[in-house]
């Protein structure tokens, strides 16, 4: 019996020291692999190997390639300890790499792994990680053409009163029996930026009653493509309207492109003019303020409608109507009562149902400890 | 024709950028840079444009002595004046840094230092308890307010002190940003985004054309 | 009351302040903590880009976090590469580079390179993320960037500890759709007053990994690197401020009851 035990323990003695000699001394980094990186151009290869036992005396890895028939040579620096994943972006398309991962030691021992499969980087056609995404975005979208063609074929469409456009008339009337000329500013926005072309959409509507109604029409623009084509649009407007001689081009000015000498430009204009109707419809940042007080100040009424969210506050606190984000896509729709247009309102709202939806779903499945829909949607990020 | 030829390259160019965001292909990756950078040459031709209008504009108003029409002359003066110096010696040159620090810096604070004034007659009359929502909207604005200054901190903690709420005015203002003003802003961002998207499907079919003003 | 009459107010709360200097403590936020500790823990010799996004109208605001931001980079040995998408950002970004650099004694060149301006934000953001020389094929004194000593182990954004965008505009998000979505760039902003609400979604979901919040945020600032300077000024001045408006607000409400009970 004693000798057993003996045996035993020396048997165990035997096993600590042999499994902490090997774990403390140098083994080469196994199962490395090396292939072409998912969802990219072809110009990566992606390295993999696993981790090193926590007690080993690894530092670092050095990884080493090979193209076909050439010598090995070491790419990037030294990577930390840990490392298990290398991303090789320095390769040339239609070439074949071999790799070796090599492990260093503080003592700068060095072990080399087995040199892996010759790997080449293969351009993707279609991004794999982008699958959800491309269905909403189809979802989405055919959602909003069935709406639009269901418009077309004449069924009537309900749209909720906004009443920021609902006094678009108003607006024009007071001015015209004031006698006093109208104010429109599209914001900052450049000409490729949608608010900038949602409000030139509401400024062809604004044009059409100012041509009616003979009343002067100013438009300071801070992008000179933009006043070219404001031009354009607020012409077309007029023509339309079989009032052509009524249009000045001169009241649709480029004034600056500077922020705040566009701010200081348009409340010069406001304070000599005193327009008594103010539209600002478009991009606008911290500027937004400065021009809704002068407007208020000289009691115009104002009608205001931005996608920049940030500056939702001062307009509310400032003008008359304020056109709040999405409101300021649907106002051609809304002013023209074009049934294509109020089509694709109605498919936007189909969106909108089926984000409550997703996440109201998203929230229970969550409550009940199941998350796919949450990876899901970290996926489509 | 005028109209057609536009409506077709928005609708190509629309629909092969969006796909170029699908596919990482080497084709499409070279096909979308080549794309943004004819969209820079824009810039150019935008600095021509600005230029002939300004100058159209103002001499318009200088020949037909429109009201003010001598603060026209003062727009030459900055333009011949900064073209002077900055094109044949840059922007380090030390007469245009002058100009840059001494002109532009004071004039462009100004205008950004209105806000403070703007904003107190702003809120002086908006913030008005004439509704259950706008007073609640009041004592929101109330509570961010000081808490976005130190000073709330040190009334919180002298005046509320008995209130079970340890971080002060800037504690509470924190939550209310992160909050409150969080879901409300996501509810719009979520708005804005599908409206983009609408607008952006109605330019690409050809739907929304207005920007391209007259002509068939 | 006349908005004249609010105006002198606010001069008047703005003015007497400057004169009586007070001092009124500073607690430090979660997100300019947040930011603080990312650059403390950054190793000796990582590199950031800052990005002087705002023109003259903003420096009241954001040049005392870019001066308190370039000083805890040059004392932890922090290398900086300084830009801007703004072309009006060029003088007032190269000016305050040297008047910090000149005060730590940091080296042009090796401790920081202010690149300057290229225009078309999306396509300089994007560039860098491939090859920040073929973007900025010079810094802003006309130095080839390759040449450039502290350049030389940096090729992209995977050399890039951190980005952090003082913005007056929205040039943040633009950072964040490129850099950070694309390219996994780190990005920690310092903005102005006016637009702290729009930056809090993405402090939440993590694409940013600090923030500095207006002239409250550069204050912060300063007591974490312990050199208080205008931030600190400011934010005592707009103290007063603050409660000129929490005062003109509840008098409004005063005056606003008191017609509404006479009419009644």
């Amino acid at each position: 019996m004693r000798k057993t035990i003996r045996c035993l323990l020396v048997y165990l003695v035997l096993c600590i020291g042999i499994s902490t000699a090997f774990s403390q001394g140098l083994t080469p980094p196994s199962n490395v692999t090396a292939m072409d990186t998912p969802n990219d151009d072809g110009s990566s290869i992606t390295i993999k190997w696993e981790a090193a036992p926590e007690r080993s005396s690894i530092s670092g890895y050095q990884i080493l390639r090979r193209i076909a028939g050439g010598g090995l040579e070491e790419i990037g620096a030294l990577l930390p300890a840990g490392t298990t994943t290398y991303v090789d972006s320095s390769i040339e398309k239609g070439s074949a790499y071999a790799y070796v991962v090599r492990a260093v030691t503080e003592t700068e021992a060095t072990v080399d792994s087995e040199e892996t499969a010759p790997a080449k980087g293969t351009g993707e056609l279609f991004h794999t990680g982008k699958i959800p995404l491309f269905i909403a975005m189809i979802l989405f979208s055919a959602g909003i053409v069935w709406n639009i063609y269901y418009a077309r074929s004449g069924k009537e469409i309900f749209v909720r009163r906004i009443p920021g456009l609902e006094a678009v008339d108003e607006a024009i009337g007071r001015a015209t029996e004031m006698g006093r000329s109208i104010l429109y500013s599209l914001g900052l926005g450049r000409v490729e930026e949608v608010p900038t072309i949602a409000s030139m959409t509401i400024l062809g509507q604004v044009a059409r009653r100012t041509a009616d109604y003979e009343t002067p029409l100013h438009v300071p623009c801070r992008d000179p493509i933009v006043t070219n084509v404001v031009r354009e649009v607020v012409r077309t407007s007029y023509l339309d309207e079989g009032r052509p001689d009524a249009y000045n081009e001169d009241n649709i000015f480029f004034l600056t492109e500077s922020q705040f000498a566009y701010a200081a430009g348009v409340a010069g204009i406001m304070t000599r003019e005193k327009p008594a109707a103010i539209f600002l419809q478009g991009q606008f940042f911290a500027e937004s303020l400065i021009l809704a007080e002068t407007g208020n100040s000289i009691g115009a009424i104002q009608i205001a409608g931005t996608d920049s969210e940030h500056q939702l506050p001062f307009f509310i606190a400032s003008c008359d109507y304020t056109l709040i984000g999405e409101e300021l896509y649907a106002a051609s729709a809304y002013l023209s009562r074009e049934p294509m247009l109020l089509g694709s309102l109605r498919g936007q709202d189909w969106g909108k149902f089926l984000i409550f939806v997703l996440m109201i779903l998203g929230v229970v499945l969550e409550l009940a400890g199941v998350n796919w829909i949450t990876t899901l949607l970290q996926r489509v990020s | 024709m005028r109209r057609q030829v536009p409506l077709i390259l928005c609708f190509v160019f629309g629909i092969v950028m969006i796909f170029t965001q699908f596919s990482p292909h080497s084709v499409s990756q070279t096909l979308y840079q080549e794309v943004i950078s004819w969209a820079l040459i824009i810039s150019p031709f935008a600095l021509v444009l600005a230029t002939t209008t300004l100058i159209q504009t103002h001499v318009t108003r200088i020949r037909r002595r429109t009201e003010h029409w001598q603060y026209s002359f003062l727009v030459f003066v900055g333009i011949i004046t900064m073209v002077v110096i900055g094109v044949p010696f840059g922007p380090q040159n030390q007469v245009f840094e002058w100009f840059y620090t001494h002109v532009q810096v004071p004039m462009d604070a100004t205008m950004f230092s209105l806000l403070a004034f703007f904003i107190a007659s702003a809120a002086y009359r908006a913030f008005r308890a004439r509704t259950f929502e706008a007073s609640l909207l009041l004592i929101t604005a109330l509570i961010v307010m000081m808490g976005n200054v130190p000073v709330g901190d040190l009334i919180w903690n002298t005046v509320l002190s008995w209130l079970p709420l340890e971080d002060g005015a800037s504690g509470a203002r924190q939550w209310i940003l992160n909050n409150p003003n969080l879901s409300a802003r996501r509810g719009i961002i979520l708005g804005v985004s599908l409206g983009v998207i609408s607008q952006s499907i109605r330019i690409i079919l050809g739907i929304e054309r207005t920007y391209l003003g007259g002509g068939d | 009351m006349d908005r004249r009459f609010v105006y002198i107010l606010v001069a008047l709360a703005v003015i007497i302040p400057m004169l009586f200097r007070v001092n009124l403590p500073v607690s430090v936020s979660e997100p300019t903590q947040k930011l603080y500790d990312y650059i403390e823990a950054l190793p000796s010799d990582s590199t950031i880009i800052l990005a002087f996004d705002y023109g003259p109208s903003s420096l009241a605001e954001l040049n005392p976090m870019a001066k308190s931001l370039l000083r805890q980079c040059f004392d932890n040995d922090v290398r900086v590469i300084a830009l801007t998408l703004y072309p009006d950002g060029t003088t007032l970004a190269s000016t305050l580079i040297q008047e910090i650099a000149e005060e730590k004694g940091a080296v042009d060149g090796e401790d920081y390179v202010f690149l300057g301006f290229r225009p078309g934000a999306t396509q300089v953001i994007l560039g860098m993320g491939s090859d920040i020389s073929s973007v900025f094929e010079t810094d802003y004194s006309g130095k080839a960037t390759t040449e450039i000593p502290m350049m030389k182990d940096i090729t992209n954004y995977a050399q890039i500890s951190l980005l952090i965008d003082l913005a007056s505009g929205s040039s943040t998000e633009v950072w964040i759709t490129y850099a950070n979505v694309q390219y996994n760039l780190q990005i920690a902003a310092g903005v102005t007053g006016v637009i702290i609400s729009q930056m809090y979604p993405y402090l939440q979901t993590g694409q940013l990994v600090g923030l500095i919040s207006g002239i409250l945020g550069a204050a912060e600032y300063e007591r974490l690197i312990d050199v208080p300077a205008k931030g600190m000024l400011w934010i005592n001045i707009e103290s007063f401020v603050h409660l000129l408006i929490v005062g003109l607000v509840v008098a409004g409400n005063i005056i606003f009851f008191n017609q509404r009970r006479r009419e009644e």
